[in-house]
Protein backbone atom coordinates (compact mmCIF):
# COMPACT_ATOMS: atom_id res chain seq x y z
CA UNK A 1 0.00 0.00 0.00
CA UNK A 2 1.59 3.27 -1.06
CA UNK A 3 -0.21 5.27 1.64
CA UNK A 4 1.66 3.33 4.27
CA UNK A 5 5.03 4.46 2.93
CA UNK A 6 4.09 8.11 2.99
CA UNK A 7 2.97 8.12 6.59
CA UNK A 8 4.87 10.53 8.83
CA UNK A 9 3.42 12.11 11.93
CA UNK A 10 6.12 14.79 12.04
CA UNK A 11 4.74 16.22 8.79
CA UNK A 12 1.14 15.46 9.74
CA UNK A 13 0.84 12.76 7.11
CA UNK A 14 -1.58 10.42 8.78
CA UNK A 15 -3.75 9.34 5.92
CA UNK A 16 -7.10 10.86 5.12
CA UNK A 17 -9.11 8.76 7.52
CA UNK A 18 -7.09 9.70 10.57
CA UNK A 19 -6.82 13.38 9.65
CA UNK A 20 -10.58 13.60 9.73
CA UNK A 21 -10.94 11.54 12.90
CA UNK A 22 -10.95 13.19 16.27
CA UNK A 23 -7.75 12.71 18.24
CA UNK A 24 -7.96 12.06 21.94
CA UNK A 25 -5.48 13.07 24.60
CA UNK A 26 -4.47 10.41 27.12
CA UNK A 27 -6.43 12.17 29.85
CA UNK A 28 -9.59 12.13 27.72
CA UNK A 29 -9.16 8.46 26.96
CA UNK A 30 -8.76 7.83 30.69
CA UNK A 31 -12.13 9.49 31.35
CA UNK A 32 -13.87 7.49 28.62
CA UNK A 33 -12.39 4.13 29.58
CA UNK A 34 -12.95 4.68 33.28
CA UNK A 35 -16.61 5.34 32.66
CA UNK A 36 -16.92 2.29 30.45
CA UNK A 37 -15.16 0.18 33.07
CA UNK A 38 -17.66 1.32 35.71
CA UNK A 39 -20.55 0.42 33.43
CA UNK A 40 -19.15 -3.04 32.90
CA UNK A 41 -18.69 -3.44 36.61
CA UNK A 42 -22.34 -2.69 37.22
CA UNK A 43 -23.44 -5.20 34.62
CA UNK A 44 -21.50 -8.14 35.96
CA UNK A 45 -19.74 -9.14 39.15
CA UNK A 46 -16.54 -10.04 37.48
CA UNK A 47 -15.72 -7.33 34.95
CA UNK A 48 -12.25 -8.71 34.26
CA UNK A 49 -13.90 -11.56 32.40
CA UNK A 50 -15.39 -9.28 29.80
CA UNK A 51 -12.48 -6.99 29.31
CA UNK A 52 -10.04 -7.47 26.49
CA UNK A 53 -6.34 -7.27 27.08
CA UNK A 54 -6.18 -4.28 24.79
CA UNK A 55 -8.69 -2.43 26.96
CA UNK A 56 -6.88 -3.29 30.16
CA UNK A 57 -3.48 -2.28 28.85
CA UNK A 58 -4.82 0.95 27.40
CA UNK A 59 -6.51 1.87 30.66
CA UNK A 60 -3.34 1.25 32.65
CA UNK A 61 -1.31 3.22 30.16
CA UNK A 62 -3.54 6.30 30.03
CA UNK A 63 -3.87 6.35 33.80
CA UNK A 64 -0.12 6.28 34.17
CA UNK A 65 0.47 9.01 31.61
CA UNK A 66 -2.47 11.35 32.15
CA UNK A 67 -1.22 14.83 32.92
CA UNK A 68 -4.60 16.07 34.06
CA UNK A 69 -6.93 14.04 36.23
CA UNK A 70 -9.82 16.39 36.74
CA UNK A 71 -12.46 16.51 33.95
CA UNK A 72 -12.72 20.31 34.11
CA UNK A 73 -8.98 20.69 33.66
CA UNK A 74 -9.10 18.33 30.68
CA UNK A 75 -11.79 20.47 29.07
CA UNK A 76 -9.77 23.65 29.69
CA UNK A 77 -6.65 22.16 28.15
CA UNK A 78 -8.49 21.34 24.97
CA UNK A 79 -10.04 24.80 24.92
CA UNK A 80 -6.70 26.58 25.28
CA UNK A 81 -4.98 24.45 22.70
CA UNK A 82 -7.81 24.72 20.20
CA UNK A 83 -7.57 28.53 20.31
CA UNK A 84 -4.21 28.25 18.56
CA UNK A 85 -5.30 26.84 15.21
CA UNK A 86 -3.58 23.54 15.76
CA UNK A 87 -4.34 20.35 13.92
CA UNK A 88 -6.06 17.74 16.08
CA UNK A 89 -2.96 15.59 16.13
CA UNK A 90 -0.66 18.46 17.19
CA UNK A 91 -3.09 19.47 19.89
CA UNK A 92 -3.05 16.01 21.42
CA UNK A 93 0.72 15.57 21.25
CA UNK A 94 1.14 18.86 23.15
CA UNK A 95 -1.55 17.90 25.64
CA UNK A 96 0.04 14.49 26.22
CA UNK A 97 3.67 15.49 26.53
CA UNK A 98 3.31 18.96 28.09
CA UNK A 99 6.60 20.39 26.82
CA UNK A 100 8.04 23.12 29.02
CA UNK A 101 9.99 25.21 26.54
CA UNK A 102 9.36 26.44 23.01
CA UNK A 103 12.36 24.49 21.81
CA UNK A 104 10.99 21.30 23.31
CA UNK A 105 7.54 21.92 21.86
CA UNK A 106 9.03 22.33 18.38
CA UNK A 107 11.05 19.13 18.77
CA UNK A 108 7.88 17.25 19.77
CA UNK A 109 5.71 18.81 17.06
CA UNK A 110 7.95 19.81 14.15
CA UNK A 111 4.93 20.58 11.98
CA UNK A 112 4.30 23.72 14.08
CA UNK A 113 7.04 25.44 12.13
CA UNK A 114 6.18 24.14 8.69
CA UNK A 115 5.68 26.80 6.09
CA UNK A 116 2.43 28.66 5.76
CA UNK A 117 1.72 28.58 9.48
CA UNK A 118 2.14 31.62 11.63
CA UNK A 119 3.11 30.24 14.99
CA UNK A 120 5.82 32.52 16.32
CA UNK A 121 7.77 31.61 19.41
CA UNK A 122 5.87 34.07 21.61
CA UNK A 123 2.51 32.53 20.76
CA UNK A 124 3.82 29.05 21.49
CA UNK A 125 5.36 30.19 24.74
CA UNK A 126 2.11 31.78 25.87
CA UNK A 127 0.25 28.57 25.06
CA UNK A 128 2.71 26.45 27.07
CA UNK A 129 2.51 28.90 29.94
CA UNK A 130 -1.30 28.68 29.98
CA UNK A 131 -1.07 24.89 30.07
CA UNK A 132 1.32 24.88 33.00
CA UNK A 133 -1.06 27.18 34.88
CA UNK A 134 -3.90 24.68 34.53
CA UNK A 135 -1.64 21.96 35.87
CA UNK A 136 -0.66 24.12 38.81
CA UNK A 137 -4.21 25.01 39.83
CA UNK A 138 -5.83 21.70 39.12
CA UNK B 1 -2.18 8.29 19.50
CA UNK B 2 -5.74 7.52 20.48
CA UNK B 3 -8.50 8.48 18.06
CA UNK B 4 -12.25 8.57 18.22
CA UNK B 5 -13.69 7.49 14.92
CA UNK B 6 -16.71 6.03 13.18
CA UNK B 7 -16.27 2.61 11.63
CA UNK B 8 -18.59 0.32 9.75
CA UNK B 9 -18.98 -3.42 9.90
CA UNK B 10 -21.31 -6.02 8.48
CA UNK B 11 -22.63 -8.15 11.28
CA UNK B 12 -24.10 -11.60 10.73
CA UNK B 13 -26.77 -12.62 13.17
CA UNK B 14 -28.32 -16.04 13.71
CA UNK B 15 -32.12 -16.10 13.30
CA UNK B 16 -32.61 -17.39 16.86
CA UNK B 17 -31.80 -13.86 18.09
CA UNK B 18 -34.62 -12.22 16.15
CA UNK B 19 -37.16 -10.73 18.49
CA UNK B 20 -37.69 -7.68 20.66
CA UNK B 21 -34.05 -7.64 21.79
CA UNK B 22 -32.52 -7.85 18.35
CA UNK B 23 -30.70 -4.55 18.67
CA UNK B 24 -29.22 -5.40 22.08
CA UNK B 25 -28.04 -8.74 20.80
CA UNK B 26 -26.45 -7.10 17.80
CA UNK B 27 -24.63 -4.52 19.90
CA UNK B 28 -23.42 -7.14 22.38
CA UNK B 29 -22.09 -9.26 19.53
CA UNK B 30 -20.41 -6.25 17.97
CA UNK B 31 -18.56 -5.49 21.19
CA UNK B 32 -17.51 -9.09 21.59
CA UNK B 33 -16.30 -9.33 18.00
CA UNK B 34 -14.57 -6.00 17.63
CA UNK B 35 -13.18 -4.81 20.97
CA UNK B 36 -9.61 -5.83 21.45
CA UNK B 37 -8.98 -6.59 17.80
CA UNK B 38 -6.28 -5.00 15.71
CA UNK B 39 -6.09 -4.17 12.04
CA UNK B 40 -3.26 -2.61 10.15
CA UNK B 41 -5.48 0.12 8.84
CA UNK B 42 -7.19 1.34 11.99
CA UNK B 43 -4.96 0.02 14.73
CA UNK B 44 -6.26 -1.44 17.96
CA UNK B 45 -9.96 -1.08 18.73
CA UNK B 46 -9.93 -0.28 22.43
CA UNK B 47 -13.58 0.34 23.21
CA UNK B 48 -16.89 0.93 21.44
CA UNK B 49 -18.51 4.10 22.72
CA UNK B 50 -21.73 4.12 20.77
CA UNK B 51 -23.70 2.72 17.85
CA UNK B 52 -24.74 5.31 15.28
CA UNK B 53 -26.98 3.33 13.02
CA UNK B 54 -28.00 -0.17 12.10
CA UNK B 55 -28.99 -0.56 8.50
CA UNK B 56 -31.55 -2.85 6.92
CA UNK B 57 -30.76 -6.52 7.32
CA UNK B 58 -30.23 -8.75 4.34
CA UNK B 59 -31.17 -12.42 4.52
CA UNK B 60 -28.43 -14.69 3.21
CA UNK B 61 -29.60 -17.27 0.75
CA UNK B 62 -29.62 -20.78 2.09
CA UNK B 63 -28.55 -20.13 5.68
CA UNK B 64 -31.13 -17.84 7.20
CA UNK B 65 -28.42 -15.67 8.69
CA UNK B 66 -29.05 -11.96 8.33
CA UNK B 67 -26.34 -9.40 7.62
CA UNK B 68 -26.73 -5.94 9.16
CA UNK B 69 -24.48 -3.02 8.25
CA UNK B 70 -23.62 -1.35 11.58
CA UNK B 71 -21.99 2.06 12.05
CA UNK B 72 -20.34 2.49 15.41
CA UNK B 73 -18.10 4.95 17.24
CA UNK B 74 -15.02 3.64 18.91
CA UNK B 75 -11.76 4.59 20.53
CA UNK B 76 -8.81 3.23 18.57
CA UNK B 77 -5.09 3.31 19.25
CA UNK B 78 -2.89 3.68 16.20
CA UNK B 79 0.86 4.36 16.32
CA UNK B 80 2.33 6.49 13.56
CA UNK B 81 5.81 6.76 12.18
CA UNK B 82 7.36 9.99 13.47
CA UNK B 83 5.05 10.16 16.47
CA UNK B 84 6.56 10.94 19.86
CA UNK B 85 5.00 9.24 22.85
CA UNK B 86 5.68 7.99 26.33
CA UNK B 87 6.06 4.32 27.13
CA UNK B 88 6.92 1.94 29.96
CA UNK B 89 10.00 -0.27 29.65
CA UNK B 90 9.08 -3.95 29.94
CA UNK B 91 12.31 -5.76 29.14
CA UNK B 92 15.98 -4.84 28.80
CA UNK B 93 18.66 -6.95 27.13
CA UNK B 94 21.92 -6.43 25.29
CA UNK B 95 20.17 -5.93 21.95
CA UNK B 96 18.17 -3.00 23.29
CA UNK B 97 14.92 -2.70 25.21
CA UNK B 98 11.20 -3.29 24.76
CA UNK B 99 8.63 -0.76 25.89
CA UNK B 100 4.85 -0.72 25.92
CA UNK B 101 2.55 2.17 25.11
CA UNK B 102 -0.95 0.90 25.75
CA UNK B 103 -1.53 -2.17 23.60
CA UNK B 104 1.47 -1.65 21.34
CA UNK B 105 4.99 -2.99 21.79
CA UNK B 106 7.96 -0.86 20.81
CA UNK B 107 11.52 -2.08 20.43
CA UNK B 108 14.44 0.32 20.82
CA UNK B 109 17.67 -1.22 19.51
CA UNK B 110 20.97 -0.43 21.23
CA UNK B 111 22.02 1.50 18.10
CA UNK B 112 19.19 3.91 18.84
CA UNK B 113 20.12 4.43 22.47
CA UNK B 114 22.55 7.33 23.05
CA UNK B 115 26.19 6.24 22.69
CA UNK B 116 27.12 7.26 26.23
CA UNK B 117 24.76 4.66 27.71
CA UNK B 118 26.27 1.25 28.41
CA UNK B 119 24.54 -2.07 28.90
CA UNK B 120 24.91 -3.67 32.33
CA UNK B 121 23.81 -7.23 32.89
CA UNK B 122 22.74 -8.70 36.22
CA UNK B 123 19.42 -9.58 37.77
CA UNK B 124 18.16 -6.11 36.85
CA UNK B 125 19.70 -5.54 33.41
CA UNK B 126 19.88 -1.86 32.47
CA UNK B 127 21.42 0.84 30.31
CA UNK B 128 23.32 3.42 32.30
CA UNK B 129 25.40 6.52 31.58
CA UNK B 130 29.05 6.46 32.67
CA UNK B 131 28.37 8.88 35.52
CA UNK B 132 25.36 6.85 36.63
CA UNK B 133 22.94 9.77 36.45
CA UNK B 134 20.56 8.22 33.92
CA UNK B 135 19.44 4.63 33.98
CA UNK B 136 16.97 2.66 31.89
CA UNK B 137 15.61 -0.53 33.44
CA UNK B 138 12.36 -2.43 33.65
CA UNK B 139 9.46 -0.12 34.63
CA UNK B 140 11.31 3.07 33.65
CA UNK B 141 9.18 5.59 31.82
CA UNK B 142 10.71 6.77 28.58
CA UNK B 143 9.75 9.25 25.91
CA UNK B 144 10.54 7.87 22.48
CA UNK B 145 9.98 8.49 18.81
CA UNK B 146 8.52 5.83 16.55
CA UNK B 147 10.64 5.41 13.43
CA UNK B 148 9.05 2.37 11.91
CA UNK B 149 5.95 0.20 12.18
CA UNK B 150 5.33 -3.36 11.13
CA UNK B 151 1.82 -4.53 10.71
CA UNK B 152 0.62 -8.09 10.57
CA UNK B 153 -2.90 -9.46 10.75
CA UNK B 154 -3.41 -9.21 14.47
CA UNK B 155 -0.61 -7.06 15.80
CA UNK B 156 1.24 -3.84 15.24
CA UNK B 157 4.86 -3.72 16.21
CA UNK B 158 7.01 -0.59 16.34
CA UNK B 159 10.65 0.35 16.27
CA UNK B 160 11.56 3.43 18.29
CA UNK B 161 14.52 5.65 19.06
CA UNK B 162 15.59 7.68 22.08
CA UNK B 163 18.60 9.17 20.30
CA UNK B 164 17.25 12.64 19.67
CA UNK B 165 16.64 15.89 21.51
CA UNK B 166 14.19 15.76 24.41
CA UNK B 167 13.86 11.98 24.26
CA UNK B 168 14.84 9.44 26.90
CA UNK B 169 14.01 8.60 30.49
CA UNK B 170 11.27 10.64 32.13
CA UNK B 171 11.44 9.04 35.55
CA UNK B 172 13.01 6.01 37.10
CA UNK B 173 11.11 3.47 39.14
CA UNK B 174 11.60 4.13 42.80
CA UNK B 175 13.09 7.56 42.12
CA UNK B 176 10.23 9.26 43.94
CA UNK B 177 10.74 7.21 47.09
Amino acid sequence: MSGEEEENAAELKLGEEFLKAKCLMNCEVALILDRKYEQLQQMSDDPMNQISQVFEKSLQYVKRFSRYKNPDAVRQVREILSRNKLAEFELCVLGNLCPETVEEALAMVPSLKSKGRNHDDDAIEKMLHDLSLIKKFE
Amino acid sequence: MFFHMVLERNMQLHPRHFGPHLRDKLVAKLMKDVEGTCSGRHGFVVAITGVDSIGKGLIRDGTGFVTFPVKYQCVVFRPFKGEILEAVVTMVNKMGFFAEAGPVQIFVSNHLIPDDMEFQSGDMPNYITSDGSVKIQKDSEVRLKIIGTRVDATEIFCIGTIKDDFLGVINEPGAAA
